[in-house]
């Protein structure tokens, strides 16, 4: 039998990736504009943090959902782009040690929220530029 | 910092005895399918029959094992670790259907496309079921892996459409899909917990009522295909296996396999690259 593997279908997934779909709260992206003090030092520790597939911070790209301070220690809420995700590992304990170097941050955790999932419309502006740079369409 | 919970839900530290046990058979049930399917399709990678099949199989696995991780992570909430989870858990333990456990014979990629849409659509089906689901920590993943399942289904009809074009592939589809209807119905067998699943509100819905609306979803588009599906009333009933941790042959071969690396070497500590557990 010969496998009309090439035959065109009416399905439309190889035609373009749907990255747009979501309407997500208008508090998000997060990325610390109003926070100050140590909470300031701790988004900006954060914006070092980059994707490991592309140039951008992970703040731009909308990942980090709050960040929360009390008597030293550090709580992070952020997601990923997709569930299965393999560099999760390293980006949560990236972001933990990022979190880390604020001299007033004894200790960081960091806790995955899925809720709002994650679409292309959280990210920032900047960080549009910075994926537009790198040859990505958004 | 948590975004404030629904008031009718019960969070991990409110969980009674029977409660905990009752979540944590449900989230077995989720995440064992999601794993073992994600292995037996990862056995496609290098076989399927074009390149960009290789890569959307590789993707889809890719995406089970992601959402197995999303329910294993919530175990581990309760006290599981991984190797209590996957790599040091009994194989009479699992809890995953016998569809996804069912081994592929050489070259049957028909199979693998009828055995994907079967349970794609029950996996869509069960976590609408738990989108409303009673416990908070459960409720903010099931829509992100929802998301990710509406490209599995276009993957697996887009095939469908090919592999029935002619007589000879719907013979062969036929075929495949009297082999595997009655193990897909074993996605619906219950555990022994499953009153309580549904009291507790961690699942909205019945699994009788899950069953009725795979049947009639699978249904008509396999028929519109030139396929019947067989009366499930009919076929051998798998009398509670899977759900229950009596498998097949098949599985307890999987399982040696999945494990050996693990085993071979022997880690004094869990298997933990660069980070602690969240």
């Amino acid at each position: 039998m010969t496998m009309p593997t090439n035959t065109p279908t009416e399905s439309e997934a190889c035609t373009f990736t749907e990255f747009s779909d979501g309407d997500p709260s208008s508090e998000y992206p997060k990325t610390g504009s109003e926070a100050d003090g140590i909470e300031a030092e701790v988004w900006k520790a954060l914006y070092e943090v980059e994707d490991p597939e592309m140039p951008v911070s992970i703040v731009d790209l909308g990942l980090i959902y709050d960040v929360d301070i009390e008597d030293g220690r550090c709580g992070v809420a952020m997601t990923l782009t997709y569930t299965g995700c393999p560099a999760r590992e390293m980006l949560l304990n990236d972001v933990k040690c990022a979190a880390e170097t604020v001299p007033e941050v004894d200790e960081a955790t960091v806790e995955l929220r899925y809720t709002p999932a994650w679409n292309v419309n959280m990210v920032t502006e900047d960080g549009k530029d910075s994926l537009r740079d790198f040859g990505l369409s958004v | 910092m948590s975004e404030t919970p629904r008031p009718d839900t019960i969070d991990r530290r409110e969980l009674s005895a029977e409660q905990q046990a009752a979540v944590e058979e449900l989230l077995f049930r989720l995440a064992d399918d999601e794993f073992v399917h994600a292995e037996r399709l990862t056995e496609w990678q290098i076989y399927a029959p074009t390149l960009e099949s290789d890569l959307a199989i590789a993707n889809i696995a890719q995406d089970e094992f992601g959402h197995a991780r999303l329910w294993y992570d919530l175990l581990k909430q309760l006290g599981y670790t991984e190797p209590e989870c996957i790599w040091e858990r009994d194989p009479t333990e699992w809890t995953h259907s016998l569809l996804v456990e069912r081994p592929f014979d050489a070259g049957d990629w028909g199979d693998a496309v009828l055995r994907g849409y079967l349970y794609d659509v029950a996996e869509r089906i069960r976590l609408e079921a738990v989108a409303d689901t009673s416990y908070a920590p459960l409720a903010d993943r099931v829509g992100k892996a929802l998301e990710e399942e509406a490209y599995h289904r276009e993957h697996a009809t887009n095939w469908l459409e090919r592999l029935t074009a002619d007589d000879d592939g719907q013979a062969r589809m036929q075929d495949a899909l009297d082999d595997l209807f009655p193990a897909a119905l074993s996605l619906f067998d219950p555990g022994p917990r499953e009153d309580d699943i549904v009291a507790f509100g961690f699942r909205t819905e019945s699994l009788a009522a899950m069953r009725t609306e795979w049947l009639e979803t699978i249904g008509p588009s396999l028929e519109a295909l030139g396929l019947a599906v067989p009366d499930p009333d009919e076929v051998a009933q798998s009398n509670g296996r899977g759900r229950y941790g009596t498998h097949t042959d098949a599985w307890h071969d999987l399982y040696d396999e999945v494990t050996a690396t693990y085993r071979e070497v022997d880690f004094e500590t869990p298997v933990e690259l660069r980070a602690t557990e969240e």
